[in-house]
């Protein structure tokens, strides 16, 4: 089987802003090719790292999300790499980074220098809050990203400070924004002949995890605040996670028609299982989650509360899908891991690592798509590990490669 | 504008409703695709519905539903009237992409499955993007993003360590998942203009998230820890956090990922005593006692104003940022650079923004034309334009309640 993107070549110069980005690619198929500075990626070394030690070999991020991909080592700042860049530029459909404002001009990456010379090239830049504009030389991690892209003020509890999640979600709707419309531009270049610039926002992209609510506030001029585990609907507060026996459940109470089968069924089980509930046996048919008074909404909350209290997330779940009842389970990873569907769907890939004597379970893929290879590839490239391989390709022999090497180039 | 849009003359049709599926469609829309909407008044978008009330019956004033849909086009079609799926049917002999979100046994049942069209349309490329996917023995478990978030990690991951999971803000399954279904249908158009086939893109929305996940399920399947939520702290960076600025619920935030920021932040601070503290020149050491870095930073950023924080820290290197409302967001200035925002006139909302992508071509830009439709809203243009229906075909249609 064949991916989508067979015979596409992308280089990729990302830090862990961008990383997924080249996954996904590769995943559909594309030649990822990631270029690293020799002696590897400053990333390899920051984050987790699977083993006691701080091995680059087996940073946890680039195990995951550089799998699949090649890996060649290469200083694009100096000048004889930046001419070898330019030489691989030549056989590339496009080109994703991720880099810092300084190290873009050190390397004369930016732009207008890599379209004046690669004119059909797409390049792809994942920054915290895009390439021009007056923020466009600022630091951003994630935390500064999803503070100012307006979700953290509407995430924690309402007496502590406001809350980021503790893995960087910004990082991955940029480098899904960013495979996105790489992908556009690539489409757009098939009527065109020509590449274009993509420039990521990491703060934009994440603009869109609040779901409207900074544009809803263009028409009634509410900030919304955050309140915990409880969703603010109409004038009252309504809890969507659930402490149950042994964690926590999703469970919502809002939601419009589609969930009123769901209401019903619900308060159906708890009569069966003996729960005092008088506020559940209501006439559903008049029933709107925005017409609630906070003392209707408690009068509801407290006995579900006690029922789910009472039950662990697996009886909750399974009830909940005999049942038809939008109720989940709050995983963490060993859930995650060890869930039924996935297994089914064969969602993780035992991928086999010869080079560093180790086998990995991680995600497969993130669309599948029958008659078509979607799954990854293979392990993540060790540092230079396709140096050989990549610089013959552009017609660099083993002698000249090890001479690059000695200067410190490749 | 000189150039077309990247999607112009594609064609897009479009089942189901919720955020997901929508949104997806929006990287097509935007860029110039046409996007009929098949809707049903019998059994509306839930989106249509989220802010109906005692005082609000209209199917049009929903502000949820229009700020996600706008650039597209809407027809009402009763599908389980045999003329209405005929005319279903003919649309999807019309468009070049197919989109939705149902759960899988729903297209099954009108026939617009992939088995059932693809016999007769190789080269469709259709997108299905429900909760748990086409396969398996939950695919047919219904759900919104609320779960979507519970199922994949992301509340388990957002909270305090102390306190019960919150999860972000909103439903990351929505806003992951149709950022995942674009890039697949995207690469299977472009497979399409050299091969001519067509692909069944089969996206469960949990998948995505815990596909983005990745790291975090290795760190277990790899390395047996199950990695918990921490608040806004980093395992590898110290501080790293939102502190408290002067006015009421203001917040900045700060982060130093190596010794060298560290540096810069206490030189920031004016040097107080308490934060040249050698111990805490290294993480290790800053680590074994933030609670007191954050109770020292936070006593600092209390006589000032957010904004200010980070513009100093920034001026001086460091990552640090504001913790922005949604008014605030309106008056961001990159974001205002960026024309985030773009503001629309709805026949029923009246003047309203919508968001832009996060991405911005520079040859092909995207644009937003038209505001999210009204329920039915281009029937007389889709049905006469595009299927050729004569005027009384279309009368008696409606009369007879299929154009619905």
């Amino acid at each position: 089987m064949e991916g989508l993107l067979e015979g596409f070549r992308v280089l990729d110069i990302c830090d862990e802003r961008g990383l997924l980005c080249g996954r996904m690619l590769a995943d559909l198929g594309a030649d990822v090719i990631r270029i690293e500075p020799p002696g590897g990626s400053d990333l390899r070394r920051r984050g987790a790292h699977l083993g006691a030690g701080e091995d680059p070999e087996l940073s946890v991020d680039w195990l995951a999300c550089a799998a699949g991909t090649r890996g060649i080592t290469l200083d694009v700042t100096h000048p004889r790499g930046r001419g070898i860049l330019d030489r691989l530029c030549e056989g590339a459909d496009a080109l994703v980074e991720s880099c810092d404002p300084d190290f873009l001009q050190a390397a004369c990456l930016d732009y207008a220098r890599l379209a004046a010379r690669h004119p059909r090239l797409v390049v792809c830049s994942i920054s915290p809050f895009g390439r021009s504009g007056p923020y466009a030389g600022l630091r951003g991690s994630d935390l500064t990203v999803t503070a100012m892209g307006g979700n953290m003020a509407l995430t924690g509890d309402a007496d502590r400070p406001p809350l980021r999640c503790t893995m960087p979600s910004s990082h991955f709707h940029g480098g899904a924004e960013a495979a996105t419309g790489l992908l556009v531009a690539l489409h757009a270049r098939e009527a065109t002949g020509r590449g274009q610039h993509v420039d990521v926002s990491l703060q934009a992209a994440m603009v869109c995890t609040i779901m409207t609510g900074a544009s809803q506030w263009g028409l009634d001029r509410r900030n919304r605040s955050r309140s915990g585990a409880l969703y603010v609907v109409g004038t009252t507060r309504q809890r969507e996670v659930w402490p149950c026996r042994d964690g926590f459940v999703s469970y919502a109470l809002r939601g419009g028609p589609a969930r009123l089968p769901g209401l019903v069924a619900i308060a159906r089980w708890m009569a069966e299982e003996g729960i005092d509930a008088p506020a559940w046996q209501r006439d559903w048919k008049t029933y709107n989650h925005n017409d609630l008074s906070q003392a209707e909404v408690d009068a509801l909350s407290e006995p579900l509360q006690r029922f789910f209290c009472g039950k662990t997330m697996r009886d909750l779940f399974d009830g909940a899908v005999v049942r038809n009842i939008m109720l989940a389970p709050v995983n963490d990873s060993r859930e995650i891991a060890e869930s039924e569907q996935l297994a089914a769907r064969g969602f993780f890939a035992d991928v086999h690592d010869a080079g560093r004597g180790i086998d990995l379970r991680m995600p497969a893929r993130f669309a599948r798509i029958p008659g078509v290879d979607t799954d990854v590839r293979g392990p993540a490239p060790r540092i230079g590990e396709h140096n050989r391989e990549v610089y013959a390709g552009i017609g660099i022999d083993g002698s000249e490669l090890a001479a690059l090497a000695a200067e410190g180039v490749a | 504008m000189s150039t077309d849009r990247a999607f112009e003359g594609l064609k897009v049709l479009e089942f189901g409703g919720g955020a997901a599926g929508p949104i997806a469609v929006r990287h097509l829309a935007d860029h110039g695709a046409t996007v009929i909407r098949v809707e049903s008044r019998e059994r509306p978008d839930f989106l249509r519905l989220l802010a109906q009330s005692a005082h609000n019956r209209d199917l049009d004033n929903a502000p949820f539903f229009t700020m996600l849909n706008c650039n597209k086009l809407s027809v009402a079609l009763n599908l389980n009237d045999p003329r209405g799926l005929a005319l279903a049917r003919r649309l999807v002999d019309w468009c070049d992409v197919l989109a939705e979100n149902f759960a899988p046994r729903a297209m099954r049942k009108w026939g617009l499955d992939w088995e059932s069209l693809s016999a007769t349309r190789p080269d469709l490329v259709m997108v299905s993007t429900c909760l748990m996917g086409q396969t398996g023995p939950r695919k047919d478990y219904p759900g919104f993003g609320g779960q979507g978030s519970a199922i994949s990690g992301f509340n388990f991951l957002t909270g305090w360590p102390d306190r019960e999971a919150i999860g972000q803000h909103g439903t990351i399954t929505d806003s992951l998942a149709p950022r995942f279904a674009a890039a697949a249908v995207v690469a299977a158009l472009l497979r399409r203009k050299r091969t001519g086939c067509g692909a069944h893109i089969d996206v469960a929305q949990t998948e995505t998230a815990a596909y983005a996940l990745s790291g975090w399920l290795l760190e277990w399947t790899a390395g047996g820890e199950v990695v918990g939520r921490d608040g806004n702290r980093s395992r590898f960076a110290v501080p790293h956090g939102a502190f408290p600025c002067r006015g009421e619920d203001r917040w900045c935030t700060i982060a130093c990922h190596d010794d060298a920021d560290w540096q810069r932040l206490v030189e920031a601070m004016g040097s107080p005593s308490w934060a040249t503290e050698p111990g805490f020149a290294t993480l290790a050491g800053r680590k074994a006692d933030e609670d007191a870095i954050e109770a020292g930073l936070a006593a600092w950023t209390r006589g000032l104003d957010a904004e200010d924080v980070f513009r100093r820290l920034q001026a001086s290197g460091i990552d640090a940022g504001l913790v922005e409302t949604c008014a605030d967001l309106h008056e961001d200035a990159q974001l205002r650079h960026r024309g985030h925002f773009r503001w629309l006139r709805h026949a029923v909302l009246g003047e309203h923004p919508v968001e832009k992508l996060g991405y911005e071509l520079s040859d092909t830009p995207a644009s937003i034309d038209r505001p999210g439709p009204r329920l039915g809203e281009h029937g007389d243009f889709v049905y006469r334009e595009i299927l050729g229906l004569a005027d009384d075909e279309i009368a008696s249609l409606a009369r007879e309640g299929v154009l619905r």
